[in-house]
């Protein structure tokens, strides 16, 4: 009997544009950054493996820059998540609540740059906020929050534009919990803590968890918001990695820098996922 | 000690929407009471008052004579079974059990021991591990249970838990339901639209209309005492026919109606109103010889369809161009289009009122 060959789908063409960009710009390019960090794809001088970038790269500088990005990145995706949920549980009983979710929205459609000069504007060193703190004798002198040592300014100004983001992630997960269920619990005797800390903490833990790992990733790994309101050292990772590119001309160091914010990036999101696993589990 | 619940005069209102117009009832220690009535009658929203979901506009909810209207819906100690069983999805059988004990702060030994007794009582042993997406529709709506009772409430309410099971699963559930609670003693609030399901589970059957009672009796009385309209065609099949009082003859009252003038029962309740004549089909006997029978009433129709049922043949026939059904056991031999008396007992013929 004839063996019957598998006939080729013809529909699988169509995912040659979604397919074919991943491969492009995404593999490709994390493909030649790697290769770049071990001495390929050199725009000067001979390209050939070498270990000499990757020596030369973990210098304080470098790891200076690496604590501050990690401290903004996971900074301001705490202090994000941790204003976002109790505010989006008080506006699910609020009246006029896509109202106040549409104003609160405003921050995600201003660009970053712009986001940051607007609060720099405020938390500058006489700006609203100090001059505010020192006409109410809180402080005598007004306090250094744009470019200060501690990026305490790019933190302001990173939460301001990602608890929004948040907010849109964690509004839909608790109006995504039946309200059935939270009914189950309060008619077995739990009170409002209860049913936060049994039902709606636990359930909307996935969400949560997505929320601070899409934040943590863009702060991360953040420029414009860290070139302008950040301190004058420590720069972040992607400054550092621009400026060595760009004024040193060594693109091989920088393929390095991005490669560890990939690699830095991808371990803590693994890190966010297997806690969120164990506290299902505890759970 | 089980606890009486009365609603006394209970209005609740959804915007311009006054969807329970002024409810009162009362309900003894270990009652099992069903709400029947169709979609949108209200029930459900008098069963989540009573719960504390939702607050009435007016009127008073007691517990033992005590009035909870202010008491917070996690104080009153009611246990609610839901219609989507609205199990913990991020819990276990077990921890979906314990829940209500961990809330009420029960030590941690005893709570073992009385989630094993329910998870028995609920034929759920061994699935104490399982989440609820692992376990079938049955089961969920078990652990539901075993969750309500495991805090021995003192009410417990059941938003149509049975209404997303299929038919034989249903019966069963139904049995263990009644079962368990007739064990405990706990009275018992039922909300269904399923007359079968009312009439067999309960002490008393409440029937619901657009948000008020229509009637509230055992269920052998609202079957075969319906006092309406409604009451009737909404509780096991009947024929409703329009009919108008004629005089009353000793224990039955003559009844002109379009298929005859025929005598009937039950006819004193009736005051200054439309009326219609309910008669079940299973009180339709088909006479072969055309003979005085003391006490009967007797029509004649035209078989226009024999349909078999299973159990029995419903045989519907012509009356004067007015459509009637008969249920009669399902070895009768008849043949579409032939002519037939029926006989009807007069005690069996009701006269009920119209709502409109």
């Amino acid at each position: 009997m004839m063996k019957k060959g598998k006939r080729f789908e013809w529909g699988y063409l169509l995912l040659i544009p979604g397919i074919g960009y991943i491969l492009l710009f995404i593999i490709m390019s994390t493909y030649v950054m790697i290769m770049q960090s071990l001495g390929y794809y050199n725009y000067t001088g001979e390209s050939g493996f070498s270990l000499q970038f990757w020596g030369e790269v973990f210098d304080q500088q470098f790891l200076d820059s690496l604590l501050y990005s990690l401290k903004i990145g996971i900074g301001s995706s705490m202090i994000s998540i941790v204003i976002c949920y109790p505010f989006v549980l008080i506006l699910q009983k609020t009246k006029g609540k896509r109202i106040l979710l549409s104003i609160m929205k405003t921050p995600m459609f201003i660009p970053a740059l712009v986001g940051s000069f607007l609060i720099i504007n405020i938390i500058d060193y006489h700006g609203i906020v100090n001059e505010l703190l020192v006409f109410l004798r809180i402080i005598e002198e007004p306090l250094r929050l744009r470019n200060d040592k501690y990026g305490i300014g790019v933190l302001m100004i990173q939460v301001w534009k990602n608890v929004p983001f948040q907010m849109l992630i964690m509004s839909s997960a608790i109006e995504s919990i039946r309200k059935d269920v939270v009914d189950a619990a309060r008619n077995l005797g739990a009170n409002i803590f209860s049913i936060i800390r049994h039902i709606i903490l636990p359930l909307t833990l996935p969400s949560a968890l997505i929320a601070v790992t899409l934040v943590f990733i863009g702060t991360f790994n953040d420029f414009a918001v860290s070139n302008t309101a950040g301190p004058l050292y420590p720069n972040s990772l992607s400054s550092l990695m621009l400026r060595n590119a760009n004024v040193f001309g060594e693109w091989n160091l920088s393929a390095c820098i991005g490669t560890m914010m990939m690699i830095t990036t991808i371990l803590l999101v693994s890190i966010y996922t297997l806690i969120a696993k164990r506290l299902e589990k505890l759970d | 000690m089980a606890t009486s619940v009365s609603v006394n005069n209970v209005v609740k209102k959804f915007g311009n929407v006054t969807v329970l117009k002024g409810i009162s009832f009362h309900i003894e220690p270990g009652e099992f009471v069903t709400l029947l009535g169709p979609s949108g009658c209200g029930k459900t929203t008098i069963l989540r008052i009573i719960a504390g979901f939702l607050d009435p506009e007016e009127g008073q909810v007691l517990f033992n004579d005590k009035v909870v209207n202010n008491v917070k819906p996690n104080k009153r100690n009611t246990a609610m079974c839901f219609q989507s069983y609205a199990l913990f999805p991020n819990k276990t059988v077990y921890e979906n059990i314990r829940f209500g004990l961990r809330m009420r702060k029960v030590p941690s030994d005893e709570q073992r021991q009385r989630v094993e007794n329910a998870i028995a009582m609920v034929n759920l042993t061994g699935l104490g591990d399982r989440k609820p997406y692992e376990l079938s529709g049955g089961q969920q709506q078990r652990v539901a249970l075993a969750r309500a009772i495991v805090v021995n409430p003192d009410i417990l309410l059941f938003d149509e838990p049975l209404s997303n099971l299929d038919a034989k699963l249903r019966e069963r559930v139904r049995m263990e339901i009644r079962e368990v609670q007739k064990a405990m003693g706990i009275t018992t609030i039922y909300v269904t639209h399923d007359q079968a399901e009312a009439l067999s589970i309960s002490d008393n059957v409440i029937a619901m209309s657009n948000g008020t009672i229509v009637q509230k009796a055992s269920p052998r009385a609202i079957y075969d005492y319906p006092s309406t309209e409604f009451v009737a065609d909404h509780i096991g099949a009947a024929n409703i026919i329009p009919a108008e009082m004629g005089s009353a003859k000793g224990d039955f009252v003559e009844v002109n109606t379009p298929i005859g003038c025929l005598y009937a029962n039950n006819f004193h309740h009736i005051k200054d109103q439309k009326i219609a004549l309910c008669i079940r089909p299973e009180d339709l006997h088909p006479v072969l010889k055309k003979e005085r029978m003391e006490n009967m009433n007797i029509i004649t129709g035209k078989i226009r369809n024999a349909i078999y049922m299973g159990n029995q043949l419903d045989l519907f026939f012509l009356v004067n161009d007015y459509l009637i059904r008969a249920s009669v056991p399902k070895d009768y031999i008849i043949e579409e289009g032939a002519t037939i008396d029926f006989a009807i007992p007069r005690d069996k013929v009701l006269v009920v009122g119209c709502e409109k």
